[in-house]
């Protein structure tokens, strides 16, 4: 940066309050000695900066009493807040030990920690049931056609099988009851 | 409560934390306050507002840091606030029922009244001056000017980036210095 290069007052500005780096610090500060109309610039700056500080120490006012007793008031009067005691229990020293109890608890309640006491129920008892369930009705995907019941029922009734071709569903599956019995 | 930093270990201390903090920094607090207003009756609203934040918050100071750069941090965010609900202006300071205002025992009284009057007739360009200046210009000048508070340090007060300091910075300043010569102009 030589003479015919200004320094703008931005720079100026920053030079003045220690924000540039020491390398553009030395820059502006080498540059400030050789040019009058810089230095003359970077003067009002400083002035300036001397003025609001004059000013402000002039206008320097005491702490008034009353503040510190108004801010008393407020927080005595304020009502915490109806939810305040939900912030607490997410305390960690609340918050931990509780949940810790409770998982104890969930665990001690829970069949896990003790499956020997619990009723046993066998494979067969499943398969004996499953297989009266399918003997029963006759309308599952697995078990025997409504027809065969049909069949069945008025071989052993004695009902002709054309009419109990036309009965309807309530009636043969009266039948159909009639024949597992 | 250290000389720049009030400690706060246990929460049998928020009382005390708030006292020292008054006691301590209430001045300078207010000081501030009045700066960024232009009033005080505005600036003793945002400081009494200030210090109940920080009762309610005293736990979320940080120990060893500076205890003025976090209060001056709140008072700020209060200010935007506040001006955001009045649509940008504080009041001017209107004296009720022209009652003197509560100056007894709050001015320094180091200077005689001929002197207080030569130095409010140099002052008063620079007011007016700074009440010209946008909120966030009169802020920036405040912190930087008169608290000489770094631009990083500004940046974390006013919650902005080095860059947007900087910025209002050198406008607020130009601004300012025109304002002031033509004030300090000889009127023909």
């Amino acid at each position: 940066m030589n003479n015919a290069q200004h320094i703008n007052t931005a720079t100026l500005i920053d030079y003045l309050r220690r924000e540039l780096g020491p390398e553009r610090d030395a820059i502006v500060l080498a540059h400030l000695e050789a040019c009058d109309g810089c230095r003359s610039e970077y003067e009002a700056e400083a002035s300036l900066g001397e003025m609001l500080k004059a000013a402000a120490a002039r206008e320097e006012l005491e702490f008034p009493s009353m503040i510190a007793a108004r801010v008393w008031e407020t927080i005595r009067n304020e009502k915490p807040s109806p939810f305040a005691w939900v912030a607490t229990l997410f305390r960690p020293a609340i918050a931990v030990p509780a949940g810790l109890a409770a998982a104890l608890a969930l665990f001690f309640v829970s069949p896990l920690s003790h499956p020997a006491d619990g009723p046993k129920i066998g494979a067969v008892y499943y398969l004996e049931e499953h297989a009266a369930q399918q003997a029963q009705n006759p309308l599952m995907e697995r078990g025997p056609s409504a027809s065969t019941f049909l069949e069945t029922a008025s071989a052993d009734s004695g009902v002709p099988t054309e009419l109990a071709d036309d009965t309807s569903l309530g009636i043969a599956s009266s039948g159909v009851l009639n024949a597992v019995r | 409560m250290g000389a720049e930093t009030p400690s706060a270990s246990s929460p049998a201390e928020q009382a005390a934390f708030l006292e020292a903090a008054m006691q301590q920094y209430g001045k300078a607090t207010y000081n501030f306050a009045f700066r960024l207003t232009g009033n005080e009756a505005d600036a003793r609203d945002l400081t009494q507002d200030a210090f109940v934040r920080v009762f309610k918050a005293w736990r979320s100071f940080q120990p060893g840091t500076s205890f003025l750069s976090w209060i001056y941090r709140i008072l700020t965010n209060l200010y935007r606030d506040e001006l955001r609900r009045r649509k940008g202006r504080f009041q001017e300071e209107i004296p009720e029922d022209n009652a003197p205002q509560e100056f007894a025992g709050q001015r320094p009284l180091a200077v005689t009244p001929i002197e207080d009057y030569v130095e409010s007739q140099l002052s008063e360009p620079l007011s007016k001056a700074l009440a010209q200046l946008s909120n966030e210009q009169r802020q920036v000048v405040v912190l930087a000017d008169i608290e000489e508070y770094s631009y990083q340090e500004i940046a974390e007060i006013m919650g902005c980036s080095i860059g947007t300091v900087r910025s209002r910075l050198h406008r607020a300043r130009a601004l300012l210095r025109r304002l002031v010569e033509r004030a300090q102009r000889p009127t023909s």
